[in-house]
């Protein structure tokens, strides 16, 4: 049950976008599709939206098939980097317009889920930049879709904001259990959101496993820490006692601190101190404390 | 002191206007040139929206040869296209007939249209639209489309219209004289020496469209409302 692609190839004019792409998206789960820029990442999800055709290949919904079915009848919605708010409607109305029965009330239920309650009848221009991307996600929610495609859609967001936006997708489309697909260039993104990542390069799909798996086999892939036998990204470094006394441990070498840097400002405000005297190593475990 | 001199240049056309006090008539002119202008208007909306679209989702190697294409019209002279139709609907009959002078009407007329309505759709951004595209077709044109271009279809109607009301030789020549509307019959009374006939076509000519474009605007206006009003 899911979203299964098989054998995906798209060229434009000059070049092959994607290469035989295979992927399989479980139902229920946040799936990451990471690539760098041109990878084709954001061309595959076109394609599953329907906004864009493939030269081969299959795409399909719990084995029928998408392809020649139209956007609007694949129950399939998608929030990109802006918010493509509809300016001549207010932020409740670009909500309400997604509804299947046009309902204020479920609207109004969607805004509050996404912390916009009281918001209904505010012109889209006094939104700010993640108010306005919290509007999009709502009504991208609001239109009950069996899948949502996130395209890059935190990439515009200041790095508090973005940790928020992140934290409020992940859990909202988790009590859900809706089927999400996100494409980020930001591994460490993946890594917060996903159940499972997708490394795509150049058009082919380079591995598929949980985060878990990708920190211990790919090389490139991100700084991380081991705490109290939990991996986390650097970003999720946590103090979760008062005082010292929790442990490190160091998985990677940490670039983002590398000898340079003691100390690492979480997205919360907090301050992570990890010690910048001593030449950090993969294996070893440092003390952690608040600053 | 510059401003005052635009001011009267701009005035100085209009001022004859007002020498004496018009009289107003209903004809068979003034029927034809209102349907033909609600019917160029119209069809300009419809075909230019749907091309523009078509433009703007459409990849393809021929893309600029198909813009070219459609707005080469743009480029040659309204006359020498003219000729060519007049060659073109004498074969099919089609001289002499008020679809003739519709069709070559609409062959003036589209290619502004087409780019008024591409340009502001390029302005918006497909991004915009391609939400849209997640929407029924009649939520989609109905509640997005139709609102986010209304500013555009009403430059578009006034533009057709305006056309169409400069447009002389051509319903002449491809109407075969058989078509009167406002426009041709005001040459003729130009030709004459009755002011005060030449006066009532010149309002005319001028009422005609200021009243369309109002008229336009407060329907997009009003279909603007009870769309939000569903909302």
């Amino acid at each position: 049950m899911g979203l299964q692609l098989t054998n995906i190839q798209k060229r434009f004019t000059k070049r092959d976008v994607l290469t035989g792409v295979d992927l399989f998206v479980k139902q229920g789960e946040i799936h990451a599709l990471v690539g760098t820029s041109g990878s084709g990442k954001s061309t595959l999800l076109r394609i599953i939206a329907g906004l864009e055709s493939p030269d081969t290949g299959t795409v399909t919904w719990d084995e029928r098939s998408l392809l020649g079915v139209p956007a609007h009848e694949r129950k399939i919605t998608m929030l990109s980097q802006t918010p493509l708010l509809f300016p001549h409607l207010t932020v409740g109305e670009n909500v309400v317009l997604a509804t299947p029965d046009r309902s204020r009330e479920q609207a109004e239920k969607w805004l509050t889920r996404v912390r916009l309650a009281g918001r209904y009848d505010d012109e889209v221009h006094t939104l700010s930049g993640g108010e306005g991307q919290r509007a999009s996600f709502a009504r991208a929610l609001a239109a009950d879709p069996r899948l949502i495609l996130l395209d890059e859609p935190f990439t515009n967001l200041d790095p508090d904001l973005k940790y928020e936006l992140q934290q409020l997708t992940r859990d909202i489309v988790s009590e859900l259990d809706l089927t999400t697909l996100l494409v980020t260039h930001d591994r460490e993104e993946a890594m917060l959101v996903a159940d499972r990542v997708t490394l795509l390069e150049n058009g082919t799909i380079h591995t598929t496993g949980t985060p878990r798996e990708l920190s211990e086999t790919e090389p490139t892939f991100g700084d991380f820490i081991r705490l109290e036998g939990e991996l986390y990204p650097l970003t999720r470094i946590g103090v979760f006692s008062e005082g010292a006394g929790e442990r490190v441990e160091l998985v990677r070498h940490l670039v983002k601190f590398g000898v340079r840097l003691g100390e690492y400002r979480r997205p919360n405000g907090e301050y992570v101190i990890l010690p910048s005297d001593v030449s950090q190593q993969i294996g070893q475990s440092y003390p952690l404390r608040k600053k | 002191m510059r401003r005052l001199v635009i001011l009267v240049l701009i005035l100085l056309p209009f001022s004859g206007l007002f020498t004496s006090v018009p009289t107003f008539f209903f004809d068979d002119a003034i029927i034809n040139t209102v349907i033909q202008v609600l019917v160029i208007v119209s069809l300009n909306v419809w075909l230019s929206i749907g091309t523009a679209w078509w433009l703007l989702f459409t990849e393809t190697k021929w893309r600029t040869f198909i813009e070219w294409f459609l707005f080469l019209p743009l480029f040659i002279p309204a006359l020498a296209g003219t000729f060519g139709m007049y060659i073109a609907l004498a074969r099919f009959g089609l001289v002499g007939t008020t679809i003739g002078v519709l069709i070559v009407l609409l062959v003036v007329t589209l290619p502004y249209s087409i780019r008024l309505a591409y340009n502001a759709m390029s302005v918006i951004g497909r991004p915009m639209f391609e939400q849209a595209l997640f929407m029924p077709p009649l939520r989609r044109y109905r509640d997005v489309l139709f609102p986010l271009l209304s500013g555009t279809i009403q430059t578009i109607a006034l533009m057709s219209t305006v056309i169409v009301l400069g447009q002389f030789v051509l319903i002449q020549l491809i109407g075969a004289g058989l078509i009167s509307t406002v426009t041709t019959r005001l040459y003729q009374v130009y030709a004459g020496n009755d002011v005060a006939l030449a006066l009532q076509h010149t309002w005319l000519l001028i009422l005609i469209p200021a009243v369309l474009y109002i008229a336009i605007g407060w329907g997009i206006r009003l279909g603007v409302k009870i769309v939000k009003g569903r909302l």
